[in-house]
């Protein structure tokens, strides 16, 4: 940690410092009653449902038979997270879960790209700056615990408190882990969305610190590659949670 | 600026820090699946009807495609049978005809070398009744010249 400081007193010292400012872990705080909200996150947010919810206006707006531009593009995205969600939960239950899932993919991604292509330091913020709500810890555990509720809800919907004893499958000693899983899935999925966006912004952030022309762009459009992976990884994983909490143990005997 | 990262990197302020969890967590997730419901209104159900129509509208035409062209090969099939029964048919009068033609002039042929074969014999016939005739006046000419001969040698008449 001591040299982590020292570096960062390193590139305070570079003249052209204040080309680039860079705000991790101050809020621009709202007061709601007794609570404390991050504002920039929900502004964030609010510009990327906007962006979301008008561009599938726009696309389903007037349907054709024949699709053609945004129509084609999102029934496009559309078939890819039905995909998704039909490899992961299955032929049979996918429909109802592809909301979820899809909304899921659709805010991480939109999120996180429009983190990194919205020009957000063109807005002052009093403190705190605005980026993707995907680096907030708040937006990704609110996202995990949603989901690990989606699957408890889909195992228990479909198997009824059977769901727990499945915990003892194949022997009793998976139970522990099992349970450990519980905590580890929602904490895991969080913190990885959160560490990647964070970090690749960060990384970002300290280059354009650095060199301010051309030398981060590589580095930016590695950052939209990894932000689309975790999109991804977000959505595939919490349709494999669900699917594996809807999946029959008991296997063949039972049909 | 960038140091003032430090600090709050390292140690939580009183306010804020990386791991500030507070109100906006519930907030977040309420947004979130109200998202999810408008985006299930705008999105999920409207496209995807759309898709599911348009798989439900190909597989009809497919099918109805098939069941014509399978009709379409019954009746190719059917004319063909028509077409080759035809054939068959005009070739068995065409040969029938042949046959007819045939038997007819060999009739006439037989017919004419019949009629050739009677004038035939009718022209003989008369020939040798006209010689039988010629010679019955032959035989009478010749009595009445042998008569006329003995009796100019005799000198007188016989009989």
């Amino acid at each position: 940690m001591q040299n982590s400081v020292a570096m960062f007193d390193l590139f305070s010292s570079i003249p052209f410092a204040p080309l680039a400012e860079l705000e991790v872990g101050q809020h621009f705080y709202w007061h709601i009653g007794n609570f404390k909200v991050h504002g920039q996150v929900f502004l964030a947010s609010w510009v990327v449902l906007g962006l979301l919810i008008v561009t599938c206006i726009l696309a389903t707006r007037n349907i054709q038979r024949v699709p053609s531009g945004l129509q084609n593009f999102m029934e496009y995205a559309l078939e890819f997270i039905r995909d998704l969600t039909k490899t992961q939960v299955g032929e049979k239950e996918y429909r109802a879960w592809v909301p979820l899932i899809g909304t899921l993919f659709l805010f991480i991604f939109m999120s996180n790209w429009g983190g990194a292509l919205i020009p957000w330091k063109l807005v002052e913020l009093p403190s705190g700056e605005l980026a993707a709500p995907t680096n907030d810890i708040n937006t990704t555990v609110a996202l995990a615990l949603i989901t690990s509720v989606a699957y408890f809800y889909a195992g228990l919907s479909r198997k009824g408190l059977g769901y727990f004893a499945d915990y003892a499958q194949p022997t009793p000693i998976m139970v522990p882990f099992k349970i450990i899983e519980d905590f580890t899935k929602p904490l895991s999925l969080s913190f990885r969305l959160f560490g990647n966006i964070l970090a690749d912004e960060l990384v970002v952030a300290v280059l354009v610190f650095l060199v301010p022309l051309f030398v981060p762009i590589p580095l930016m459009i590695l950052g939209l590659f990894t932000s689309a992976i975790q999109a991804l990884i977000f959505a595939t994983l919490a349709a494999s949670y669900i699917g594996e909490a809807m999946e029959d143990h008991h296997g063949e005997h039972h049909d | 600026m960038l140091y003032a990262l430090v600090p709050t990197l390292l140690a939580a302020e009183a306010e804020g820090g990386l791991f500030d969890l507070d109100a906006t967590l519930p907030l977040m997730a309420a947004q979130f699946l109200i998202l999810a419901l408008i985006l299930n209104a705008v999105l999920y159900k409207p496209l995807g009807q759309a898709i599911d129509q348009r798989a439900d509208y190909i597989r009809g035409k497919q099918l109805d495609a098939q069941e014509r062209l399978d009709k379409v090969k019954a009746l190719t099939a059917d004319y063909e049978r028509a077409l080759a029964d035809a054939r068959r048919q005009s070739q068995s009068i065409v040969a029938d005809a042949q046959a007819e033609a045939q038997k007819l002039a060999a009739q006439a042929v037989a017919e004419a070398q019949r009629q050739a074969q009677a004038e035939r014999e009718a022209a003989q016939q008369e020939i040798d009744n006209q010689r039988q005739s010629a010679m019955a006046a032959l035989d009478g000419q010749v009595a009445a010249l042998s008569r006329q001969i003995a009796t100019k040698l005799l000198g007188f008449e016989l009989g």
